[in-house]
């Protein structure tokens, strides 16, 4: 069992800090303090705390934030960020417009000119 | 649904590589960008490289791009710009946007070139508009030719931070300091001698405490950090400035591979969450490769070689070329490609402080500390001589991999051996004929033409010169030292330009001869 | 490390955080097991959002409508979580007569257990929901449906059991039951790590089959991938839950202002997967063609995500809740058919009562684990 699947594990009370107000995730707005209390609320990996605070989800999809979300939960849990599974990646790479997504090229066209 | 042998993601320099490889082998190659031009960071990469003739050292970035475009347009490469691939499926299934709609492609080989994103930091104030990436700096200056601000301070000393710091010079930029909490100089040291000697002040063992302003940033204030990386109370500094760079490392763009399914490594050492890959870029997914800094942070070089190993592997995994045809050529391949990998800054040797040269000299501990070679350590590398006449005085003083030096003189004045990362070393009975080719053939701007006494009590320095406009024969200015202070009045006794160069300019100055070894760039009066 | 508890789970989604907060409520010690590596990871993460009675076959609906009336309304204040609960309604959409005619029998179905829904017409609809386009002729609507978010459901009942003592461990996949004189009690994991229980709840959703096969119980069930696509936030349109005739998508706009939408491309029963459930290139266009021509508004939201999860659909499309009376201390809650995020806080609730007392407010018979008979 690694230091993260025994959620009992003893990671000591969620105390404040001055920087708590700092914003991580800049594309949802989530905070460094919000982060850090979703940790002491059980959320102990990439992919609980995306879903549990959107953080990661939005525009870039993590791209900015993956990193510094990582290296704040690894220190509240006291492993090392390589600890710590990244969340999963999903299409598509970058935002894609509805419209764009729902029109599939027919076969002939090439593009490649 | 359009198939094609080898889709390549991403018309960097190890994309390209890899297609012009490929191709040449017969495959059926197309390559996508997202962006409207190819080239990947290439094009944004003004200064010299380094490395040995293979490694094209000494040619400029941007030059390298045009010359791999020519190579892949000559052997067949369909690159298709404006084209993201905003999927990849199961089956080696390829989803492109491309304009107003989306096209599936298949593919019999892929290889995901897709390079890394720039890494940010936090500290109180980095969302304010005026805090971005070294990297788009570079892209707005050197692409688009945007001046990203006027008073600048940049946080990293690593090639990226070095590098771009010197460009925001060339730019007209003010770079007020060049700050990095770890306690030595990440990059090459001759990056990192030509922005100290412009008089970038170096604070190493410093970070940011926070940036200030309310709608954009209006200044910043640094302070010291313990070696556990806490600030030391009272050592705050504060500037005054309109940006702030970060240049604190890269991450590579894995996601591609992730979502396809790829076994997947979280490996510092590589820079983040990479593929697990063999030397050659072969994926845990068959038929899927890997090339460049997707697979693991270095820089364009070992890219490119990397590119060119995995469109041979992918050449050989289609049928294209025979297994020993293929073992023959990465043979000579994964020589190139650890010749880039040696000397101080090989990857095994990442974070850790190196106290001598191979040739045994102690390091300067200034260049580590400050970014510049102190008056008092230069004599002891072997490139410094002295000499009655013109001569080559070689500032380069860490084992790296660069050779052009040892080429570029006609009277093979300089000679670095066979070992890359030697440091050169003068030849005594040579004669110097002042032609300074090896001054421009330097990539680290290191490389000094130097006559101690001109016979009236002055000395004339000759050096490597970047900036626009070139100052006149006969401007007076001063002279400044390593460490970008005034040490005499200056007088421009010429300035040479050629093609032969390439773009860098050689002013030779006049000073009194007692600052002979110590003058090493030339600023004009006001 | 202590093993044992008065009850094991077996899978930390939304049932089983449910069913362990409110055991742990009641004072039980419970331990959960979570295969993955992540909490909620499976269905519970990776579905709609609906809360709906409407369109649920009459054996499900006294269940459904227990939860929308006794659990849903409090639940944001009881998790202390923002569970996103909206009430605001269900429509149904259709676009002909052949859609008119299932939605009627739906309505008629669910009328007879004393649901509210009714059929209205386009022009009502649109009264309800002005951004439909006019190809939508007709709906049922169930105005007291709704939708939640699943996410921080699922994790809201995981923070407040492991608050409540209960031992979570993730990564702690089951391959086994083993009975001891005559009860269910040992939990055999692929770590070697065995777990007692004096009472079993097996929620793993299509795991749970095989796991229940080794104390020799058979729950007839497939699994079927369900690929969804989340947009960027936009500015607020609506908050019903919507659904169509021809299940070519369903969906709501969330808190956030993403709109989170569900479709089918036709090859749900036999998209392949490499062992995670990914998505298929064909599907995502597919949900947007289908979604574009209700909402045109929505062409130019951007999309910036698209998943895919297993639903762990019964033979017959119902789910499985309660005691497996043959195998003392041995309770499931699955095969719940895509239904299990909505249905899913009353199962539990259900079944932590059962666990202690013996007796549910809800009659559960018609979900029975034997109730599966051969055609002729």
């Amino acid at each position: 069992m690694n230091s993260v699947n025994d959620r009992s594990r003893d990671i000591g009370p969620f105390v404040p800090a001055p920087d708590d107000d700092m914003l991580i995730c800049r594309c949802e707005e989530i905070t460094k303090g919000e982060i850090r209390q979703a940790v002491h609320d059980g959320m102990w990996t990439m992919t609980e705390i995306r879903r549990y605070l959107r953080a990661g989800m939005g525009l870039c999809q993590g791209q900015t934030c993956a990193r510094l979300v990582k290296g704040i939960v690894a220190r509240e849990l006291g492993v090392s960020p390589a600890e710590i599974e990244p969340a999963t990646s999903r299409v598509p790479m970058r935002p894609i417009e509805m419209r764009i997504f729902a029109n599939e090229a027919k076969e002939e066209e090439d593009y490649e000119q | 649904m359009k198939r094609h042998d080898l889709i390549i993601v991403g018309a960097g320099p190890s994309g390209l590589s890899a297609a012009i490889e490929a191709a040449k082998r017969g495959l059926d190659v197309v390559v996508f960008d997202e962006n409207e031009k190819p080239g990947g960071q290439l094009f944004k990469q003004i200064h010299k490289f380094f490395g040995s003739k293979e490694h094209r050292a000494k040619v400029r970035g941007f030059v390298i791009g045009r010359q791999l475009l020519d190579e892949a347009a000559q052997a067949g490469v369909k690159v298709v710009l404006n084209a993201t691939v905003i999927g990849l499926y199961q089956d080696k299934e390829v989803v492109v946007k491309i304009g107003e709609e989306i096209i599936h492609y298949k593919a019999d080989a892929v290889v995901i070139a897709t390079g890394a994103a720039e890494n940010m930091v936090t500290f109180p104030g980095w969302t304010l508009p005026g805090v971005i990436g070294a990297g788009a700096a570079q892209t707005m200056m050197n692409l688009h030719g945007v001046l990203p601000g006027k008073k600048v301070l940049m946080l990293g000393s690593g090639n990226v931070g070095l590098v771009v710091s010197f460009q925001l010079l060339q730019c007209g930029c003010d770079v007020v300091a060049l700050v990095d909490a770890a306690p030595r100089v990440g990059g090459y040291g001759v990056h990192a001698a030509k922005v100290a000697r412009c008089g970038v002040p170096f604070y190493l063992s410093h970070t940011i405490v926070k940036a200030e302003g309310e709608e954009s940033v209006t200044g910043v204030t640094i302070a010291e950090v313990d070696e556990k990386f806490n600030f030391i109370p009272g050592t705050e500094k504060h500037f005054d400035v309109d940006t702030i760079c970060l240049a604190v490392g890269l991450s590579p763009m894995s996601q591609l591979l992730k979502m396809a399914g790829a076994k997947m490594e979280d490996n510092p050492r590589r820079g983040g969450q990479v593929p697990v890959c063999d030397e050659y870029g072969r994926t845990s997914l068959p038929g899927v490769f890997v090339a460049g800094d997707v697979s693991g942070i270095e820089e364009a070089s070992s890219a490119m070689i990397e590119g060119r190993m995995a469109g041979i592997v992918a050449s050989e995994y289609l049928g294209y070329i025979e297994k020993e045809a293929m073992d023959g050529e990465l043979g000579s391949l994964e020589e190139a490609l650890n010749g880039l990998r040696q000397g101080m800054f090989a990857p095994e040797n990442r974070g850790k402080a190196i106290e001598k040269t191979e040739e045994g000299i102690d390091v300067s501990a200034n260049l580590l500390k400050r970014g510049y070679v102190a008056d008092d350590e230069i004599e002891r590398f072997p490139g410094v001589t002295h000499k009655k006449g013109i001569h080559p005085v070689i500032e380069c003083t860490q084992n790296i991999p660069c050779n052009p030096c040892q080429d570029a003189c006609p009277k093979k004045c300089i000679s670095i051996g066979s070992n890359i990362t030697s440091l050169p070393i003068v030849a005594p009975e040579s004669e110097c004929i002042g032609c300074g080719m090896c001054v421009a053939s330097c990539s680290g701007q290191a490389i000094f033409l130097v006559d101690e006494d001109l016979g009236d009590g002055t000395a004339s320095v000759t050096l490597p010169y970047e900036f626009l406009p070139l100052p006149a024969e006969g401007t007076k200015g001063i002279a400044l030292g390593r460490n970008g202070q005034k040490v005499c009045e200056a007088e421009v006794m010429s300035v040479k330009s050629a093609k032969a160069f390439d773009k860098t300019h050689l002013l030779t100055m006049r000073v009194p001869k007692e600052y002979a070894m110590s003058a090493r760039f030339f600023r004009a009066c006001e | 490390m202590n093993s044992n508890a008065e009850v094991i789970v077996i899978g930390g989604g939304i049932i089983g955080n449910a069913a362990a907060y409110y055991l742990s409520k009641r004072g039980l010690k419970v331990i959960v097991l979570e295969g993955s590596d992540f909490i909620g990871n499976g269905g519970s993460s990776r579905n709609g959002g609906g809360v709906r009675q409407s369109g649920r076959d009459v054996r499900e609906l006294p269940l459904v409508m227990y939860g929308i009336k006794n659990i849903w309304p409090t639940l944001s204040e009881e998790l202390e979580t923002d569970c996103e609960y909206h009430q605001d309604g269900n429509l149904r959409l259709g676009k002909n007569e052949k859609h008119k005619a299932i939605l009627t029998k739906l309505a008629d179905n669910a009328k007879s257990c004393g649901l509210d829904v009714r059929m209205i017409d386009g022009e009502e609809v649109r009264r309800i929901n002005p951004f439909l386009s006019d190809e939508v002729t007709c709906a049922s609507w169930c105005p007291t449906d709704g939708h939640a978010n699943p996410l921080t459901t699922t994790l809201g009942y995981y923070k407040m059991a492991r608050r409540n003592g209960v031992r979570f461990i993730s990564g702690e996949k089951v391959t086994g039951l083993r009975m001891i004189k005559g009860r269910v009690r040992k939990v055999i994991c692929a770590s070697g790590d065995v777990f007692e229980g004096e009472n079993v709840l097996v929620a793993a959703g299509f795991d749970s089959r095989e796991i229940l096969g080794t104390v020799g119980v058979d729950i007839p069930m497939t699994r079927s991938l369900l690929e969804c696509l989340v947009t960027e936030a936009q500015p607020h349109m609506f908050d019903q839950m919507l659904g169509t005739a021809e299940a070519d998508f369903y969906g709501h706009q969330t808190k956030h202002g993403s709109f989170v939408f569900g479709g089918s491309s036709g090859f749900e029963g036999c998209n392949k997967d490499n062992g995670t459930p990914v998505s298929s290139a064909k599907t995502a266009p597919c949900i947007c063609r289908g979604i574009m021509k209700y909402f045109p508004d929505l062409a130019n939201a951007k999309i910036v995500r698209t998943w895919a999860g297993w639903s762990d659909k019964c033979a017959d499309g119902v789910a499985v809740v309660g005691a497996i009376d043959e195998v003392p201390g041995l309770y499931t809650s699955c095969a719940m058919s895509g239904h299990g995020f909505g249905i899913g806080p009353a199962a539990a609730h259900q079944l932590a009562q059962l666990i202690v007392t013996g007796t549910t407010d809800v009659d559960l018979g018609t979900l029975r684990y034997d109730r599966f008979k051969a055609k002729i």
